[in-house]
């Protein structure tokens, strides 16, 4: 079962590799497979046993699989030394300042949308 | 006479050596975030804290790293297919916050690409570090194909990817509840559309909504970005 769910997963992201090698240089493989799978789940209206538990034990490692790229940063140390309080400044303040914004909007228009009356669901 | 430096060299450089470190790394984490629920111990950052010392006391190089834990980085990318999972799971809440959705993706989205050059060019960064900078709030792949089309450098700005999602995973969920935030949908989207792939990580450990919309969010700023920067910079720069 999570063999041929890991199957079709990787199945999806060689086909999106395809696909950005041909057609859209700009977007990478697996994100392609992403949208050809949501498209292909949509199609079926139901996620089947195999993706599913193939997809859920492959997610719940995701911090593992992170890591490799992450030690990556050892490359870099006197550059970042260097630039360490610009690097850290700049992106440290965008994230939170923009984090902050998008999570308050969207609880705010949520709760704009949630405060409509049930007819409201045209929009 | 005993070879115990042959021996070392041997278990150090051995091809499971890195995958070992990994995993023991990851494990070790894990446990101690688990036990303590400290911010700051964000998992993916000790476990790369762990590594990087590990590494450093045994004189390996990242490249001898990097290939032995191949197969790690290599399903990275059926992971992220996997996404399509519980964003599908979502669709009917998402369809449901349609108009919520876009909006904050076109305004959040916008503040966190157009926020960190401006930030970065307050601190004196260069040209190349700016477009590096520029791709930050993006899944690393992504980010690193488009910092390459705007002149920058990739694998620096998977740096630049690594530390936003850190930054973002530690602090996230207090701003969000000093804020009070409480929409799973809203903590998912703004975890995910700033912080990538460790911003949902840690959505996903809040639940399945919080998961899906951070997925969602994480997946609309990659297509976003990847298709609207290149444009905006060859338009303004």
């Amino acid at each position: 079962m999570l063999l041929r769910g890991l199957t079709w997963l990787i199945l999806f992201q060689l086909f999106g590799t395809a696909i950005h090698q041909l057609f859209l240089p700009m977007l990478p493989g697996p994100i392609i497979g992403l949208l050809c799978l949501l498209g292909w789940l949509m199609y079926r209206g139901d996620v089947p046993q195999p993706i599913e538990l193939a997809a859920s034990s492959l997610l719940r490692y995701l911090p593992l699989l992170l890591v490799p790229p992450a030690v990556g940063v050892m490359v870099y140390a006197s550059v970042i030394a260097q630039h360490f309080w610009a690097i850290v400044g700049a992106l440290g303040i965008s994230v939170m300042v923009s984090l902050a914004l998008t999570g308050w909007l969207m609880n705010r228009l949520i709760n704009l949308k949630v405060g409509q009356p049930e007819g409201g669901r045209d929009a | 006479m005993l070879d115990w430096q042959g021996a070392v060299a041997s278990v150090t450089h051995h091809p499971l050596f890195g995958i070992g470190v990994s995993l023991g790394a990851y494990q070790a984490a894990m446990a101690l975030y688990e036990r303590t629920r400290l911010v700051f111990l964000q998992p993916v950052l000790l476990s790369m804290l762990l590594v990087v010392g590990v590494l450093l006391a045994c004189g390996i190089s990242y490249a001898e790293y990097r290939h032995g834990t191949e197969i790690l980085a290599t399903l990275l990318g059926p992971a992220t297919v996997a996404l399509a999972v519980p964003l599908f799971l979502n669709l009917r809440r998402i369809r449901q916050l349609f108009w919520p959705t876009v909006l904050t993706l076109i305004i959040g989205g916008l503040a966190a690409t157009a926020s960190g050059v401006w930030l970065g060019w307050c601190f004196g960064a260069d040209h190349e570090t700016l477009m590096t900078m520029a791709p930050k709030s993006v899944t690393s792949p992504i980010a690193m194909l488009v910092a390459g089309q705007l002149g920058g450098v990739p694998a620096l700005a998977a740096v630049f990817v690594l530390t936003t999602g850190v930054i973002g995973g530690i602090f996230g969920p207090g701003i969000l509840r000093l804020l009070k935030v409480q929409a799973p949908e809203a903590r998912g989207m703004a975890l995910g559309l700033t912080s990538h792939a460790v911003g949902t990580s840690v959505a996903l450990q809040e639940g399945e909504t919080c998961g899906g919309f951070a997925a969602l969010g994480m997946s609309l700023m990659g297509l976003a970005t990847a298709v609207f920067l290149p444009l905006a910079v060859s338009l303004f720069v």
